[in-house]
């Protein structure tokens, strides 16, 4: 009798003992669990040799202060934002807290401040995208705040955080930083072969970085590829081609998938865009916005390795992709970049270019020389635009095809100024070429 | 209720708790090997008979590079004594017939003629080329380029000695003098990543080894006056049976396989 219930209590406690330990090994492998299920995804994605998200979105810009001056550093065999961002991937970086916000003042004085290395992204992304390009699930699943500067600094020791900064509403959050350490950092700056000298302004429409002195910059030849209208077609309306509707007009060709999918193509242009009335969900979070904008643009073009996200919107759900060369973006001959994609509750809509960078090629052309960014400031008031009509201004390279040659394309840099919502060159605003004799 | 009957009742709750939770940690186990669908195809490659050493899983990193056209070749010729050398213009060609043949043998060949292109006077830039095993037959032996950058597998930069009756009679050279970097270095495929994919699109025969695989930098276009290199991994693979080697070549960029077109230059295919 005693003997029974004996077993039974020491069955009873093998068996709390047993779901505790079980339980323990379940918590404990949430992380794994997660994570095998991510690889999944991610997996998928690296048979069709594509690009990774983190290299389409990352930062374009690095910027050192190297205690005396301020300069826009580029390694052209080694991309450094590419690099940082995958050191990055080591850190355990905790919550970010804000320290100011909407004080001008404290915020030039910030992203001005020496020994510190700035990662500018193009446009403002989230903390919470931050933690998932870098595979930091705490960062990824906390409160997250927008940014468009990662500042680090390299020097003080006793200052174990990482610093976000948001151009637009001038906010500065601090993030505790373990496991961390500048040498690596420290020696990819050492290795840098572009220093141009820069200084941050705020102006009215925001934060523009000024070369303080001419720069000269380099040329650059690309083979472009582009692709038949059957291919976008096939990728596009999903292989099922039997049901396509074709008119012809002027070299623009229109496909229609019934009533749900339309691709229009100007053939003349090289223009194309391409109308989804089935896809009707919009993100409804920052990260799925970009990660369903990533997709579409894999899904579009073949060769993305210099594409970068130019602009993200989220109140428009508008995104804007641009191609980047050694960290200058690159204008085409079109109002959206190189992609353009917008999700709505009517379908989603997306805007491309048919000609694509592919392959670098020698070139043939010197050097040019830039003038410094107040000169170009000067030039423009003479023509009549202040310098708060100016909403941005960018160092780029214009694309210019080559007419004996369309297989090949010159990059040639120039300034980019942004005036009434259009971008164009500096010397058709100004009526002056931007280049320093 | 009494005592004992609510421990009977809590060692069933308990024990159904335990299978539950068991349950699902072992689901949670099956889907973190369910990603690892790599490994699988390995053993299903060692199951079908295909040997091959480790793979080394690490993605490297190259660039694109190019080459100017030079005439290194053709302004050092006359360095070169006891031999009747003719230079075409149009391929920067460089044909020699040795006066006095080398006798070699299978085994010391590379030894002999490692030694002989040391001589400025024998070959030009001797000491740029390297000897390549896997694209030499028992006719020829090919010696490659080299560069700080890697080496270089393409008619453009290759050394090539003709081998009659165990004697070099005769050789081949083209030169590439200096290559610039074109671009930023970019991530490539790893030599396992570009097995598997070889082994799924069935370029890998059952019964077969994999004796070389090379990454190496290969000419993919010309424009503008220069040449373009990628890096492409070069898979030796021989079969048991008939001893046949054949060497398929994957971009390591993109991870697309190079199919050979009739000409034998390179078909190029950027997707």
């Amino acid at each position: 009798m005693k003997f029974s219930r004996l077993i039974i209590q020491i069955l009873l406690v093998i068996a709390v003992i047993t779901s505790i330990v079980l339980s323990f090994f379940i918590w404990t492998n949430t992380a794994r669990y997660q994570r095998g299920r991510n690889i999944d995804v991610t997996s998928t994605q690296s048979n069709k040799n594509e690009v990774p998200i983190n290299q389409v979105i990352s930062a374009t810009s690095v910027i050192w202060h190297d205690g005396q001056d301020q300069k826009l550093i580029y390694n052209s065999n080694d991309n450094i934002a590419l690099s940082i961002q995958k050191i990055m991937q080591d850190w355990k970086i905790d919550s970010p807290k804000l320290v100011s916000k909407k004080d001008g003042a404290y915020y030039q004085k910030v992203i001005q401040s020496r020994d510190v290395i700035q990662l500018v992204y193009p446009t403002s992304v989230s903390t919470s995208i931050l933690g998932y390009l870098l595979n930091n699930n705490s960062l990824r699943n906390d409160k997250s705040y927008s940014f468009n500067r990662i500042l680090i600094n390299l020097k003080d020791k006793k200052d174990n955080n990482i610093y976000l900064a948001n151009d637009s509403n001038y906010a500065v959050y601090k993030a505790p930083v373990r496991n961390a350490t500048s040498k690596p950092i420290s020696k990819l700056i050492k290795k840098s072969n572009i220093n141009l000298k820069i200084r941050l302004n705020i102006m009215k429409h925001g934060v523009f970085t000024f070369y303080t002195e001419p720069i000269k910059l380099k040329s650059y030849s690309y083979v472009v590829s582009s692709k038949d209208d059957g291919e976008y077609t096939t990728a596009l309306f999903d292989s099922n081609t039997n049901g396509l509707v074709t008119s012809e007009d002027n070299g623009v060709y229109t496909y229609n998938y019934g009533e749900s999918k339309r691709l229009v193509s100007d053939h003349n242009s090289g223009k194309l865009s391409f109308e989804d009335y089935t896809d009707t969900s919009v993100p409804k979070t920052q990260l799925a916005f970009l990660q369903r904008g990533y997709q579409k643009v894999v899904n579009l073009q073949n060769s993305i390795s210099n594409l970068r996200l130019y602009s993200s919107n989220w109140k428009e759900k508008n995104l804007v992709f641009r191609e980047y060369v050694e960290g200058f973006p690159i204008f085409k001959k079109s109002e959206f970049g190189s992609i353009k994609i917008k999700f709505s509750r009517k379908g989603s809509t997306e805007h491309f270019l048919n000609k694509v960078l592919e392959v670098p090629v020698p070139s043939d052309q010197a050097s040019t020389k830039l003038k410094s960014t107040s000169d170009i400031f000067k030039g423009l008031e003479k023509s009549g635009y202040s310098p708060n009509d100016v909403q941005d201004i960018e160092v780029g390279y214009q694309w210019e095809s080559e007419a004996d040659n369309e297989k090949v394309v010159d990059l040639k840099p120039t300034y980019y100024i942004k005036i009434e919502n259009h971008w164009k060159p500096y010397s058709d605003w100004a009526n002056e070429t931007a280049e320093d004799e | 209720m009494d005592f004992r009957r609510i421990e009977a009742i809590f060692l069933i709750v308990f024990f159904s708790l335990d299978i539950f939770l068991f349950l699902s940690f072992r689901n949670s186990q099956q889907l973190v090997s369910s990603s690892s669908t790599n490994t699988s195809t390995v053993t299903e490659m060692r199951k079908r008979n295909i040997s091959f050493g480790t793979l080394d899983t690490k993605n490297g990193s190259a660039y694109y590079l190019g080459s100017q056209p030079d005439n290194s070749l053709a302004q050092n010729v006359n360095k070169l004594r006891n031999q009747e050398v003719q230079y075409d213009e149009t391929s920067r060609k460089l044909t020699s017939s040795l006066n006095s043949t080398i006798a070699v043998t299978t085994g010391d060949r590379q030894k002999v003629m490692d030694k002989f292109i040391k001589k400025d006077s024998n070959v030009l830039f001797g000491s740029d080329y390297k000897y390549a095993p896997q694209l030499s037959t028992t006719s020829q032996m090919v010696y490659v380029g080299t560069s700080k950058l890697g080496e270089i597998y393409d008619k453009t930069c290759q050394l090539t000695f003709t081998i009659e009756s165990g004697r070099v009679v005769s050789y081949t050279q083209t030169h590439v003098k200096s290559m610039i970097i074109l671009h930023e270095s970019q991530t490539i495929k790893s030599e396992k990543e570009v097995i598997t994919n070889l082994y799924a699109n069935s370029e890998i025969p059952n019964n077969s080894r994999i004796s070389y695989a090379n990454l190496a930098y290969t000419k993919l276009l010309v424009a503008k006056n220069s040449t373009i290199y990628i890096p492409v991994w070069f898979v030796t693979i021989r079969n048991k049976d008939s001893k046949v080697s054949s060497i398929k070549k994957v971009n390591a960029f993109t991870g697309n396989i190079i199919k050979n077109s009739a000409n034998g230059d390179n078909g190029y295919n950027a997707q």
